[in-house]
C-alpha cells in the first residue's frame, strides 16, 4: 500500500458534518471538526465544511469556508462541482456522514466530473463496512472473533432460524435506516414483535438474528493507524454494566480496571487486525465482549469513524487523537506527524498512558419528562435511552465516579443518601434484575440493606471491585455524619470527590461554613495536569483536574483572566446548544487576547478543545469547585449561564465580578397546533436597544419574517439586566407560515425573554451576525465603532433570510416508549436547517 | 496504618501500609503501564526494587493463577495511589494484599504518586526505604545500606532443569529467567533445557541445542562474570541465538560494546519501537536501567535492528557473522502488548535454517 494521499496533491478538503443531535450524537463530530480546521487552514489548505445543524460550532470558524445547508447527495455534489474540491473528509462526521458520502459514490454519475479522493477510508472498503453481513464475513475470514449472525426477510424465515438458535437472541435491523436497533429477545413471545419492529428500520426489510451474549463484559478500544500500517492504541474503557446495556447507558471507566493484561493485549491484537482489515487511515472504535471465565473475546461493533468513543478518549488521555486522525488520514505517518508546540515532540508516536481515573456517566431524560407529565419506560435495555454524558476525573475510582455525578446533577439533590429509602424490598430486587438509571444509587441502598458483594454480582454481572468500592464509599458516608466538623473527616470526604454541599447536609451545615472549616485546615484542592504520558516526560499541559494530594500543579494565568463556566452534559431541549454558546464565546475572548480558563466535564461537546483556551478545568460546576478555580485563579471575571441563579448570587457575594448569559431552561420553539408565537428579536448592547429581525415560531420551526421593523413603542424603557439578545413575544391564532405580521402594541399580552441560545445560533447562521461575539464585546466594553454602525443599519433594514430552523425527526417511540406524546418543541434532541424554495 | 517512605535525597512521602508490615530497602524506580501490575511485581528484573506505579488504581482484578512470571516474587517494595480492596469471599481469586503479606513484600498506598514520579524522572533511581516512623534512626539506616548487585544470583536457577516439548531443542540460560519466555517457547513446542549462567560451553554443547536463549533478568550487566561473555562468544558461533532484555546486553557485551546507564530508568509499554528494515513499529514492555552505547557497537560485527524512537536508544542488535540477535525490550509481553511476539517467530525461523543446514 502507498502513500497516494500527499499533500502536494490535494488542497481543497471537504468535510461533512454529522447533521442534527440524536440519541448518540451530541456533538463531537463538530467538536472534532471545529478542532482540525484551524490545523488544516495553518498549513496552508483551503477548508469547507458543510452541515445543516445550526448548533454547529465548525460552520463559524473562521478558518474553512462553511455552508449551511441540508445535508443531501445533490447539495453536496454542488459543493464538490462548484469549488472543485479534491478530497472528501467523512469520517470525522461519523456514521451518517460515512454513509451520506457512501450513498454520493453510488450515486456519482460520469457527468458530476471527478470523483474527489475520500480521506482516511479506501471507498470499496467503505463500501463493504457499510453492510454489516459483509463486513462480517470479511471479519469471519481473517479469523477474527464474531458473532455469526443470520439474515431473515420475514417472520417465516425468523421461525425456520430458531431451530439453530436458542434464547436469548439479538436482533438488528440489516442496513438500518439509524445506527442503532440493536433489541435483544429473552422470551419467545417478544420475539415476533420485535422483528416486525426492527424490519421497519431496515432499508432492505430485513433483520439479522444472532445469539445474544449478555453477560459478559464491554470494552471499547480506541485505536489509530497509518498509512504503512502502523498501529496505536489511544485508549480503552470499560463498562461497569455488562453486555445487555446500550454502551452509552452505562457508566464507563477509563482506564480499564477490572480486565487482565492478557485480555486487554488479544483485544488490542484484534483491533489492530481490523484497522489493517479495513485499511484504515485513522480512527477506529471497537467495542467487545469479554469473559474472563470462559475466556472468550467477540468483536461486537467496528466503528471506523469518529464518535463520541473518540472524542471521549481524546479527553480523558490528553493525547491530541484529532489532530493525529487527521494527518493520518491525510497520508502522513505517525513518524511524520508535527504537533502544535506544546506537546512534547514525540507525543504523536507514544501511547497516551493515564495516572487518572476517568469516569463517564450517562444522563437520561426520564426526570425532565416526568416534570412534564410524561412517562417513559426506564428499564436499560440494548436501545439507548441516555440523551448526555458526563466525565469526572480522579485519582480513584471513587473520587472520579463521585465528580461524574456530581457533575451530571451540578448539585447533589440527586446523591443524597434517603434518595432510594422509599424504595421497597420487592422493588429493589426488581430493579438489579432489571436496571435502570439511578443505578449506582440503587446498589448503593442494596448494599445498606445488607445485600452481599457475591449476590449483587450474581444478579448484575457486574465486577465485585464496583460492590467493593461502594461499600467503601458507604462506610466513609456514614463516619462522615457521624464525626461533625471533624477537619481530618472533612479532608477524607474531599478526597472521595464529596462537595461541600453534601458534606454540608451531612453535618446539618451549609457549604460556607465548610468552605471556611476547609480553609482553616488547609484542606484545600490540589490541581493535577492531564497529559498523556503519565508523569514520565514533562509536557506543557494545559488542562487539569482536582484532587486532594501533596503537589498541586496548576500555575494561575494571571490576573487578568476570565473564567468560563460551561453548561455541562446535553439534555433533551436546547440545552445541547450550551456548548455552541460556550464554544462561541471562549473562541471570541480569544480574539479579544483575554486569557481564557474553560470549566468543563462533557466530552461531546467543543468547550474543552486544547486551542479555544489557554486553560482547561475538568471538572463538575458545583458551587464548591467553581470556587476552588475561582479561588485558584484569581480571574478578573467570571462568565455563567443565567440559569445558574444560585452560583451567581453566591458568587456576587463574594464580590465577584459576574457576566451573566442570559438563558433560560427549557424554552419552547414555538406552541403545538394551531397557534403561533412571533418574535421581536433585539439586540441590547447595555445602553440602547438594536431591534433586528421579527420571527414566527411554530411546532418546533423558527421562520424569520423579511419585514420592515414598525415599532411604536420606545424599547429603551425595558430595563434590561445585562448585555444580551432578547425577544419580546406574543401570541396569535395564525395556523399557518406568513410573510407579514402588524406589530401589536407591545406594552399588551406580550412578554420578554432573552433569546435561547438554541434560537441565537440559528439566527447568526441565518443573518450571517455572530451575536455571540457581540454580546461578549458588549459586556466588555470591547464593542467598536464598526459593530454600532452594523447594528444601526440592520435595525434600519433586516436583512431578507431563506433558512428556516426546524426539529430533527427523533425517535423517541424506539428510545424512550413514552406513555404519551413528547412535547418536541421543548424536548427537540436536534435541530436543523430547511432552505426557503 | 500511616508509613513512610524515604528516599536517599532526603524527600519522604506518607502513605497507608498495606502487604508486610516489615521495614524494606531497595532502589526505586516507577512503571507507567497501566495493567498487568502482578505480571510486573513478579518479574525478576525488579529483584531488589521497589515500583512505583503510575497507573491509579492497582489491584482491582486480585492476583490470577495464569498471570505469574516467577513462582515468587522478589521485588522489595511497591508504592500505589490507590489499593483497591476485592478482599472477602472472592473464589478463585486472591488479593493483591493478601499476595504481599504471603511473600513478605510491604506495600505503600495513599501516596501522591505522581509527585513521586516527577521527582524521579528528575533525579533517577536512588536508594529508598518504607519504614514506621521517619526519624534519625530511618534515615542512618538508609545511608547504611548497600543494595546488593546479586540479583541474577539471587533469581536464576542454581539447578538445570527441563520443560520438554517435542520441537526443537532449545537451551535457556538463566538470569533471572521470566515466564513469559518459557510461555513463548512452549507456543512451539520446544524441548527446552534451562541451564543456570554459570553453565561451562561444554555442558551446553552436550546438550546439543538448536538454538539458545538468553534470558532477561535483574541488575548490572557490569557485575557479571567474564565467563558468562566467554559463553555467549562461544555458543553464538554454534546454534541461533536470541538474547532478551539484560540477555540482550550481555550479547552486546560479549561482542565488544558498553553499556551506559540510563538517568532515569524506563517502564512502561508506551514508547514505538522502530524496526529499522521494514520501518515498522509496534509498542512492547520495556524495563530497563541501561542502554548499549551507539559509539561502541563494533559495525564490522553487529548492525542495530530495532530503536527506541523516542530516545532513539538501541533496542535490537544482529550479528552479521552469525545467527545470533538480541533485543533489549521485552518480545513475550506479560504484561505488555503482544505484537511483538513476531520476534520468537523470527528465532525459530532462523533455528529452522539453521537446522536444515546442519542436516
Amino acid at each position: 500500500m502507498s502513500n497516494s494521499t500527499t499533500k502536494s496533491k490535494l488542497n481543497k478538503i471537504l468535510f461533512l458534518g454529522a447533521g442534527p443531535n440524536d440519541f448518540g450524537i451530541q456533538g463531537e463530530n463538530d467538536a472534532a471538526i471545529y478542532q482540525v480546521l484551524p490545523e488544516l487552514h495553518g498549513h496552508g489548505y483551503h477548508v469547507f465544511v458543510v452541515d445543516d445543524n445550526p448548533y454547529s460550532v465548525a460552520l463559524e470558524s473562521v478558518a474553512a469556508t462553511t455552508f449551511w445547508e441540508p445535508l443531501t447527495v445533490t447539495n453536496i455534489k454542488k459543493i464538490i462541482k462548484d469549488h472543485q474540491i479534491d478530497a472528501v473528509a467523512p469520517l470525522f462526521g461519523g456514521h451518517r456522514a460515512l454513509r451520506l458520502w457512501n450513498q454520493i459514490l453510488n450515486e456519482w454519475h460520469t457527468d458530476d466530473g471527478q470523483i474527489p479522493r475520500t480521506l482516511g477510508l479506501n471507498p470499496a472498503v467503505l463500501r463493504e463496512s457499510a453492510d454489516i453481513t459483509q463486513l462480517n464475513q470479511l471479519l469471519i475470514d481473517a479469523g477474527l472473533p464474531v458473532i455469526q449472525s443470520k439474515i431473515a426477510k420475514s417472520q417465516t424465515e425468523v421461525n425456520e432460524l430458531m431451530r439453530s438458535l436458542s434464547l436469548p437472541l439479538v436482533v438488528r435491523a440489516n442496513n438500518p435506516v439509524q445506527s442503532n436497533t440493536r433489541q435483544i429477545v429473552e422470551r419467545l413471545d417478544d420475539l415476533e414483535q420485535v422483528v416486525d419492529e426492527v424490519k421497519s428500520q431496515s432499508l432492505l426489510d430485513e433483520v439479522l438474528i444472532s445469539k445474544a451474549i449478555n453477560g459478559m463484559k464491554e470494552v471499547s478500544l480506541e485505536v489509530l493507524r497509518d498509512y504503512r500500517g502502523n498501529c496505536l492504541q489511544v485508549g480503552a474503557s470499560e463498562d461497569m454494566d455488562p453486555i445487555g446495556i446500550h454502551t452509552a447507558d452505562s457508566l464507563s471507566v477509563s482506564p480499564v480496571l477490572t480486565i487482565q493484561d492478557r485480555f486487554m493485549e488479544q483485544m488490542r491484537s484484534y483491533a489492530f487486525q481490523v484497522a489493517d482489515l479495513l485499511q484504515i487511515q485513522g480512527a477506529l472504535h471497537l467495542q467487545f465482549a469479554v469473559s474472563e471465565v470462559t475466556g472468550k473475546i467477540y468483536i461486537i461493533k467496528i466503528a471506523p469513524y469518529i464518535d463520541q468513543m473518540a472524542t471521549r478518549m481524546a479527553l480523558v488521555t490528553g493525547y491530541p487523537m484529532l489532530l493525529v486522525a487527521m494527518y493520518l488520514s491525510l497520508g502522513q505517518a505517525f513518524e511524520d506527524i508535527v504537533l502544535p508546540h506544546n506537546f512534547h515532540p514525540k507525543t504523536a508516536m507514544m501511547e497516551p498512558m493515564m495516572d487518572h481515573i476517568a469516569v463517564k456517566l450517562p444522563v437520561f431524560p426520564f426526570g425532565d419528562l416526568h416534570a412534564s407529565g410524561v412517562e417513559v419506560d426506564r428499564n436499560l435495555s440494548s436501545i439507548q435511552k441516555s440523551v448526555g454524558s458526563t466525565i469526572g476525573f480522579g485519582r480513584t475510582f471513587i473520587e472520579a465516579l463521585e465528580k461524574a455525578i456530581r457533575a451530571a446533577h451540578f448539585n447533589n439533590r440527586g446523591f443524597s443518601p434517603t434518595y432510594m429509602e422509599h424504595i421497597s424490598d420487592d422493588e429493589l430486587i426488581q430493579q438489579l434484575i432489571h436496571p435502570q438509571d439511578n443505578r449506582v444509587l440503587l446498589f448503593i441502598e442494596a448494599i445498606r440493606r445488607g445485600y452481599e458483594v457475591d449476590e449483587l454480582t450474581e444478579l448484575s454481572h457486574i465486577d465485585a471491585f464496583y460492590f467493593y468500592q461502594l461499600k467503601h464509599l458507604i462506610a466513609l458516608e456514614q463516619m462522615v455524619e457521624a464525626k461533625i466538623d471533624d477537619p481530618n473527616m472533612l479532608k477524607q470526604a474531599k478526597q472521595a470527590g464529596l462537595s461541600d454541599g453534601l458534606i454540608a447536609r451531612f453535618w446539618h451545615s451549609d457549604f460556607q461554613s465548610i468552605r471556611r472549616l476547609a480553609r482553616q485546615n488547609d484542606i484545600q484542592p490540589t490541581y493535577k495536569a492531564l497529559e498523556p504520558s503519565a508523569g514520565e516526560f514533562p509536557e506543557n499541559a494545559h488542562q487539569y483536574y482536582a484532587t486532594f494530594e501533596t503537589e498541586d500543579e496548576s500555575t494561575p494565568l494571571g490576573k487578568d483572566s476570565i473564567l468560563v463556566v460551561g453548561s455541562g452534559a446535553f439534555r433533551l431541549g436546547e440545552s445541547a446548544s450550551g456548548g455552541y454558546a460556550t464554544t462561541i464565546i471562549l473562541s471570541e475572548l480569544r480574539r479579544l487576547q483575554y486569557h481564557t480558563v474553560a470549566m468543563n466535564n462533557n466530552s461531546s461537546d467543543a468547550t474543552l478543545l486544547p486551542h479555544i483556551s489557554d486553560k482547561q478545568y475538568l471538572e463538575p460546576l458545583e458551587i464548591s469547585d467553581v470556587m476552588a478555580v475561582v479561588d485558584k485563579e484569581q480571574p478578573q471575571a467570571i462568565m455563567v449561564p443565567g440559569n445558574r441563579k444560585k452560583l451567581i448570587k453566591v458568587l456576587e457575594e463574594l464580590g465577584q465580578r459576574v457576566l451573566i448569559l442570559p438563558r433560560e431552561k427549557h424554552l419552547a420553539n414555538g406552541p403545538e397546533n394551531h397557534k403561533s408565537e412571533f418574535s421581536l428579536n433585539f439586540f441590547y448592547d447595555g445602553v440602547e436597544v438594536y431591534p433586528l429581525i421579527v420571527g414566527q415560531h411554530r411546532a418546533g420551526e423558527m421562520r424569520l419574517l423579511n419585514q420592515a421593523l414598525d415599532i411604536k413603542e420606545d424599547l429603551n424603557d425595558l430595563n434590561l439586566p445585562s448585555p444580551g439578545l432578547y425577544q419580546i413575544i406574543w401570541r396569535a391564532d395564525v395556523n399557518e407560515w406568513i410573510n407579514q405580521v402588524e406589530i401589536p402594541d407591545l406594552s399588551h399580552d406580550t412578554w420578554l425573554r432573552p433569546v435561547s441560545y438554541g434560537q441565537v445560533a440559528y439566527l447568526s447562521k441565518a443573518m450571517g451576525i455572530h451575536f455571540l461575539r457581540l454580546i461578549v464585546r458588549a459586556m466588555l466594553d470591547e464593542l467598536t465603532p464598526r459593530d454600532w454602525e452594523m447594528l444601526q443599519m440592520i435595525s434600519k433594514n433586516p436583512p431578507h433570510v431563506q433558512q428556516w430552523m426546524t426539529k430533527a425527526l427523533t425517535n423517541y417511540q424506539l428510545h424512550l416508549q413514552p406513555s404519551g406524546p413528547i412535547d418536541t418543541t421543548r424536548f427537540e434532541m436536534g435541530v436543523k436547517v430547511v432552505n426557503d424554495e | 496504618m500511616q508509613r513512610h517512605l524515604i528516599l536517599e535525597d532526603g524527600t519522604t512521602f506518607v502513605g497507608e501500609g498495606f502487604g508486610a508490615p516489615a521495614t524494606t530497602f531497595g532502589e526505586i524506580v516507577f512503571q507507567t503501564a497501566m495493567t498487568g501490575y502482578q505480571e510486573s511485581i513478579t518479574n525478576p528484573i525488579y529483584d531488589g526494587q521497589m515500583i512505583v506505579f503510575a497507573m491509579p488504581v492497582v489491584g482491582a482484578d486480585g492476583i490470577h493463577a495464569e498471570a505469574y512470571e516467577s513462582v515468587k516474587p522478589t521485588i522489595r517494595g511497591m508504592v500505589v495511589h490507590d489499593l483497591a480492596e476485592i478482599s472477602t469471599n472472592r473464589q478463585r481469586r486472591m488479593s493483591l494484599d493478601r499476595f504481599l503479606k504471603q511473600n513478605n513484600i510491604p506495600g505503600l498506598c495513599q501516596v501522591d504518586t505522581r509527585q513521586l514520579i516527577r521527582h524521579l524522572r528528575e533525579s533517577g533511581p536512588q536508594k529508598a526505604t518504607i519504614v514506621d516512623y521517619v526519624d534519625d534512626h530511618a534515615r542512618d539506616q538508609l545511608a547504611a545500606t548497600v543494595l546488593t548487585k546479586q540479583q541474577v544470583q539471587n533469581t536464576a536457577t542454581p539447578k538445570a532443569y527441563a520443560n520438554p516439548g517435542r520441537g526443537y531443542h532449545i537451551v535457556v540460560i538463566d538470569f533471572g529467567l521470566k515466564h513469559g519466555i518459557l510461555r513463548m517457547l512452549g507456543d512451539y513446542d520446544s524441548n527446552v533445557s534451562v541451564l543456570p549462567y554459570t553453565t561451562s560451553v561444554e555442558e551446553v554443547l552436550t546438550l546439543d541445542p538448536d538454538g539458545i536463549v538468553l534470558s532477561s533478568g535483574p541488575g548490572d550487566p557490569n557485575s557479571l562474570p567474564e565467563s558468562v561473555f566467554t559463553l555467549i562468544r562461544v555458543l553464538q558461533t554454534k546454534a541461533p541465538m536470541l538474547g532478551i532484555g539484560l540477555g540482550h546486553e550481555l550479547f552486546a557485551m560479549a561482542n565488544g560494546a558498553t553499556l551506559n546507564p540510563l538517568v532515569a530508568e524506563y517502564h512502561g509499554m508506551n514508547h514505538p519501537i522502530q524496526e529499522i528494515i521494514s520501518q515498522e513499529i509496534f509498542y512492547a514492555m520495556q524495563g530497563r536501567g541501561y542502554v548499549v552505547d551507539d559509539q561502541t557497537v563494533d559495525r564490522k560485527k553487529m548492525f542495530v535492528t530495532h530503536r527506541d524512537l523516542v530516545d532513539q536508544s538501541i533496542q535490537g542488535l544482529r550479528h552479521r557473522d552469525y545467527p545470533a540477535f538480541s533485543v533489549q525490550f521485552f518480545p513475550d509481553g506479560a504484561p505488555g502488548p503482544i505484537e511483538p511476539n513476531v520476534i520468537f517467530a523470527d528465532f525459530f525461523e532462523t533455528v529452522a535454517d539453521y537446522v536444515e543446514q546442519y542436516n
